[in-house]
């Protein structure tokens, strides 16, 4: 397969221009680049989901133009989305034979051929499951299984261990080498260093929507490749000298908090939360999404009413106090979704200044707005925290992810909070941006200031981290000390596989202590 | 990009039409002549094809432009509006040289008081309504001693001995209807059992609304209700096809003689006899009191006595129970049998 | 900087480009519709421009256009915060009516009586509508269902008290409330030959009251948070629930506004012909104003004068509902017009936010390299 001379323009985005990318049968091919440096676009392309406006697609030696997902899944190819579109309520074989009855049929026949998959590349997938029973991983399985039920020689995996834990990720890669050594063709997409050059036969770096160069990982080190896709130096999220004081900022006590699920069940969200952050102390929790992380936030914002419990601020009791009293107090939030949470995307951006803080200066002068002095500020944090935009009256939406969250991170920091929420502080945010959200969060905690930092970024977690927490299905299960562990023994508590003060060992086993 | 600033650009422009329009000083009515033009007709909701009242009018100024020769103009009002559109009806009506003009409909009462008084050299009519003023004539009828009539014919016709009433509006108009018909039915038929039920309580709409009125008379009809009477204005027909629907059911229609309207020719055969209301004699007679110089003024009653309203006998399904009705039309006429009015 | 420049000729031209394609869209509609009922389109604009000039004509609209235009204005509140108040309706009904049982059943010099029937309608408006936001927050319900129910609930209810012997009075055919005494009679502005009613006062007034509050004040950007996104509101702090009570409140007084000229300045009483309908205007109204309350002035200036000219139109012998096909259209041509341009707009916009920062990318790119 050979692309040439790829470009893709977009609204807003960094556009695909004169993209090459060569791929050959049989091989893993890595396709790494930051956060939006045009990947996924690229793959679109591919799958026939969007067209490029110039270049060529060729192959095997046949250029082709591919219109629809239809087209490129005729010619073998076929992509396993970052998100999974599986339906829950049906089982693994209904959800493989939907929208390909005409393959296999329905019945004993298609059940077969599944096993036959299933067994010929070890993916070990039960075809009667439900799907909604099944956890991630395996989801992720179902969904390769489904691309190649459909008849694909060559697979586009769009970010595929995003959503694992890494035992899990080591387990796809087991996955992917059996494909591969069946004579199919893997195009593997991924911004993690460790993981291309463990997979990878080739490599293709992509920085700001062109082709940078390639590499072949045996030659290669994790540094070099890292500079490839940034460009410069590669910025490392780590803390030096701990800030952390004796003096409590935030302290939750047994929160808890219970929701109805879809069908009609009632489930603990939180049980039982308690933890206490110092002044200048950094607490990172790590989990799986969906452990209890988001309403844990919304918990200390005041978003959601809790069933019980305390949360203390600064030496207040602020468990009744309504959202904008908890802020007003200090709390500043980058939400995890910045879209839903923290942007008004159709306003200017002085007015989203504006949000979350409208009672305080210099948004407003008692009950009256000061338009004024709010465009002024907005100046000065589009100035001082390097939002990337042509002025302050163009509409939030307008902006690139990056330089919406450093006007997020701004205008929090604007007001010099106590306590700094940050749920995934730096997803989907350029590397340049990424580094500055660091560097200002650490500057910030050398001042006093009190972090919970969630996210799912390990390497993030760790390295800015005074304080670990693990959380799985809504209690704080395993701590850990942030200067010796590793991604994979925080994983594997992230699974609930180990609980309690988590100990670096030098073996490869880790090992659950008593208590915390 | 501030969308306040783009409205505003907008809204000047839009500004243009209503705007540029805002710069003379004459008035409409300075314009107007005064040449006489004929009758100016303004309907009420509805419009001149209502089966009903309006047409009824209509067919006054028809039979004058036949027989007096004078031309006419009909306009017709729109559901829900106000005083300031009725108003400005009958004063274009006024302006443009009609004479007389003639509201049809109570609504007009007081755009009429008002208008005629800007033009005191116009005769205006009111229908339905007494409304003052040196050159206002008020035409009202006897709709409750119609109404008693048809309550007799229902009463005698229902086998099921279970009659039903259903007004547009519950106004006092319409409730003239109501009470006449329930009169005329407990005085035949002590033991029947009447519903009367309103299509809207204030809301002109129950004159334009047949799929309210149709509505309501499956619901009758499926409580075992045989005859059904509506004063509804068009709403009318609505419940007539209703009615048309069941077998042995009979409608009974209002104001214009219904069995002969070619828009009813489907439900013809279910129409037992309607309530005329003979808007068009009391037309006809002040378009010709106008031509002959004479124009009236004051309170004009179109009774039984005087033909005002009357039993239409059409498709003569009332043959058979016609000495009852002429029994009972005689004792209204000779005052033995007052009919009450409200009810 | 040369580009926002370049973004404020750009404001300017995509500014002008929607009304102008809505009005050139909406005349072309029009003229083929009326050219299709075999009639000549430029002499209905004549006639309309015409007779739409003269001086009574201009105090028709203006008198006509205040009750719409407060109507609009209550029904701007709502979609500013993502509210669909189908009642203004009912709300305005209700209240005048019981302002007029309230006012008819007083006697007081002139400066307490107004005073007290128009804060009465706005009470009553406010509690009518503020049962629909009530029942938004504790169940669940659907503004735009339960506004359309307290429509109907509100109409019944005037029906059983508008009767003779309850709060109306019988007078011919029609039952009204007790007629007003002379001293609630709301001023107007001699003008000729008729007067402007002097209600327009308190419409400019609200006006002004509506932009000031909702651009100025915190509570006004807190509204519009929520109808930006009430996710986003919620998470800066705004009680969302009780945003919801509070603007429906705020609508439901202002609808409250709306039965009033007519109320104070024409009929003095509430009777069974008490104009209905002018909620459902306002909702059109605020749609063509673009929830501005300068563009929702002109729209019901625009609403006034095709509504005074329709019937003229129908004495020239074009038929009565054009008026009505006119208007719909103009809404819809607004509407789309505005949404065509919107998106053009962001979409070039975010093309040059693009656009310029990858000039800035390949800029410092090349410096890269040289160095």
């Amino acid at each position: 397969m050979e692309l040439a001379g790829i470009t893709k323009r977009f609204p807003g985005v960094v556009a695909n221009h004169d993209i090459h990318l060569t791929v050959r049968r049989g091989t893993v091919h890595a396709l790494c680049g930051e956060n939006g440096a045009g990947k996924s676009t690229l793959m679109k392309i591919l799958y026939g989901m969007q067209k490029p406006d110039e270049g060529t697609i060729t192959l095997d030696g046949e250029q082709v133009t591919l219109h629809t997902p239809g087209d490129a899944i005729a010619r073998g190819i076929g992509m396993v989305h970052q998100h999974f579109m599986l339906a829950d309520n049906l089982t693994v074989l209904e959800n493989v034979v939907l929208g390909a009855e005409k393959l296999h049929g329905i019945g004993g026949k298609a059940r077969a051929k599944i096993k036959e998959i299933s067994d010929s590349y070890g993916l070990g997938v039960r075809p009667d499951a439900m799907v909604e029973d099944l956890g991630v991983a395996d989801r992720q399985r179902v969904e390769i299984l489904k691309v190649l039920y459909r008849g694909a020689r060559t697979l586009i995996l769009d970010e595929p261990t995003a959503v694992l834990v890494p035992q899990e990720v080591d387990a796809l890669f087991d996955n992917l080498r059996e494909l591969k050594a069946e004579g199919l063709t893997v195009i593997f997409i991924s911004h993690k260093l460790g993981e291309v050059l463990s997979v990878a036969d080739d490599i293709t770096v992509i920085r700001r929507g062109t082709t940078v160069g390639s590499a072949v990982p045996s030659e290669t080190t994790p540094k070099q490749l890292a500079e490839l896709m940034v460009g410069s130096e590669l910025p490392s999220p780590e803390t030096r000298e701990s800030t952390v004081t004796d003096t409590p900022m935030l302290t939750v006590e047994d929160l808890k908090m219970s929701a109805v699920d879809p069908d009609g069940v009632v489930r603990d969200v939180l049980g039982g939360i308690s933890f206490t952050i110092r002044k200048g102390e950094v607490l990172g929790i790590a989990g799986v999404e969906g452990n209890g992380q988001a309403e844990l936030v919304e918990a200390i914002m005041g978003m959601r009413p809790l069933d019980s419990g305390t949360v203390t601020l600064d030496g207040t009791d602020v468990s009744q106090a309504p959202t904008r009293k908890r802020r007003e107090d200090g709390i500043g939030y980058i939400p995890e979704d910045r879209h839903r949470h923290g942007l008004l995307l159709e306003a200017p951006l002085w007015e989203n200044r504006i949000l979350g803080h409208v009672t305080e200066k210099p948004n407003s002068k008692g009950a009256l707005l000061d338009p004024k002095a709010a465009r002024a500020d907005t100046e000065r944090i589009v100035r001082e925290y390097d939002v990337r935009t042509p002025g302050i009256e163009v509409t939030a939406a307008s902006l690139s992810g990056g330089n919406q969250q450093k006007l997020i991170v701004g205008r929090e920091m604007s007001h010099l909070p106590k306590l700094l929420i940050a749920a995934h502080p730096t997803r989907g945010v350029d590397v340049g941006a990424q580094a500055q959200i660091w560097d200002q969060i650490r500057e910030a905690r050398h001042e006093g200031l009190a972090v919970l930092l969630i996210s799912a970024d390990l390497d993030e977690l760790i390295g800015l981290s005074d304080t670990l927490r693990v959380m799985f299905r809504g209690r704080l299960v395993a701590d850990a000390d942030p200067a010796a562990i590793t991604p994979e023994e925080l994983g594997s508590a992230m699974t609930g596989a180990a609980s309690g003060h988590l100990e670096h060992v030098d073996e490869q086993e880790e090992e659950g202590g008593d208590d915390a | 990009m501030r969308r306040v600033s783009t409205i505003t650009v907008a809204g000047v422009t839009t500004a243009a039409l209503a705007f540029t329009l805002t710069a003379c000083g004459e008035s409409s009515t300075d314009s107007g002549g005064s040449k006489d033009k004929g009758v100016g007709l303004a309907f009420d909701v509805g419009g001149r094809d209502d089966h009903s009242f309006n047409e009824s009018a209509a067919r006054g100024l028809d039979k004058a432009e036949k027989e007096l020769k004078v031309g006419g103009k009909m306009m017709t009002a729109k559901n829900g509006e106000t005083e300031a559109e009725r108003e400005q009806r009958l004063s274009s009506l006024a302006d443009a040289g009609y004479n007389p003009v003639i509201g049809v409909g109570f609504n007009y009462k007081n755009s009429i008081e008002k208008v005629a008084k800007d033009f005191p050299k116009t005769t205006f009519a009111v229908v339905d309504s007494i409304a003052n003023g040196s050159n206002v004539a008020s035409i009202t009828f006897g709709e409750h001693e119609g109404s008693y009539l048809a309550g007799v014919a229902a009463a005698l016709k229902s086998k099921t001995h279970k009659v039903g009433f259903i007004g547009g509006v519950q106004n006092a108009l319409i409730q003239k209807f109501q009470a006449g018909f329930e009169q005329g039915v407990k005085d035949t038929d002590s033991k029947a059992e009447i519903r009367s039920e309103y299509l809207y309580t204030n809301n002109d709409k129950g004159f334009n609304d047949p799929a309210a009125a149709k509505d309501k008379a499956k619901g009758m009809l499926d409580s075992d209700i045989d005859v059904i009477y509506s004063a509804a204005g068009l709403s009318g027909n609505g419940s007539m096809e209703a009615v048309a629907g069941k077998k042995g059911a009979w409608s009974i229609g209002v104001d214009s003689d219904q069995y002969q309207q070619p828009g009813l020719e489907k439900y013809k055969s279910s129409i037992l006899t309607s309530v005329v209301k003979n808007v068009d004699v009391a037309v006809f007679d002040l378009i010709k009191s106008v031509q002959d110089g004479k124009p009236f003024t004051g309170e004009h009653k179109y009774l039984l006595k005087d033909n005002g309203v009357s039993l239409a006998t059409s498709g003569g399904f009332i043959d058979d129970i016609k000495p009852k009705i002429e029994e009972a039309k005689k004792n209204i006429v000779d005052g033995k049998i007052t009919v009450k009015t409200s009810p | 900087m040369s580009l926002a420049k370049k973004f404020d000729k750009n404001k300017l031209i995509l500014g002008l480009a929607a009304p102008l394609l809505a009005i050139v869209a909406a005349v072309a509609v029009t003229s083929v519709i009326i050219a299709i009922t075999g009639k000549d389109p430029f002499h209905a604009y004549q006639v309309m421009v015409d007779y739409g000039s003269k001086s009574d004509s201009q105090v028709w609209i203006i008198n006509k256009a205040v009750p719409y235009y407060l109507s609009a204005l209550a029904v701007a509140i709502g979609f500013r915060m993502n509210l669909f108040n189908i009642g203004v309706d009912g709300q305005y009904r209700i209240a005048a009516f019981f302002a007029a049982v309230v006012g008819g059943a007083m006697t007081m010099p002139g400066f307490i009586q107004i005073p007290v029937i128009i804060i009465t309608a706005m009470v009553v408006g406010a509690i009518w509508a503020g049962i629909a936001g009530l029942l938004k927050v504790t169940r669940g319900v659907n503004e735009v269902i339960s506004t359309i129910m307290l429509n109907a609930i509100g109409g019944s209810i005037i029906g059983y008290f508008l009767q003779d012997g309850r709060l109306g009075k019988k007078e011919g055919n029609m039952v009204h409330t007790p007629v007003l005494p002379d001293s609630a009679h709301f001023f107007e502005i001699p003008t000729q030959p008729k007067p402007i009613y002097g209600f327009v006062v308190i419409a400019a007034i609200a006006g002004l009251a509506y932009w000031f509050v909702l651009n100025r004040t915190r509570f006004g950007f807190d509204l519009r948070t929520v109808g930006q996104s009430e996710s986003a509101a919620a998470a800066s702090g705004v009680n969302v629930k009780r945003m919801v009570i509070t603007s429906m409140v705020l609508s439901g007084a202002t609808a409250g506004l709306v039965g009033m000229p007519t109320l104070l300045g024409i009929s003095y009483n509430y009777g069974t012909d008490f104009p209905v309908g002018i909620g459902f205007t306002g909702i059109a109204i605020a749609l063509l104003g673009r929830n501005n309350p300068v563009g929702m002035a002109l729209a019901a200036l625009l609403w006034g004068f095709l509504e005074r000219t329709g019937t003229q139109l129908e004495f020239e012998g074009y038929a009565q509902e054009i008026v009505g096909v006119v208007q719909g259209v103009i809404v819809l041509c607004v509407v789309i017009a505005y949404e065509i341009v919107r998106r053009y707009g962001l979409k070039t916009q975010q093309r040059k936010v693009g656009e310029e920062l990858a000039a800035q990318a390949r800029k410092s790119d090349k410096a890269e390299v040289s160095a």
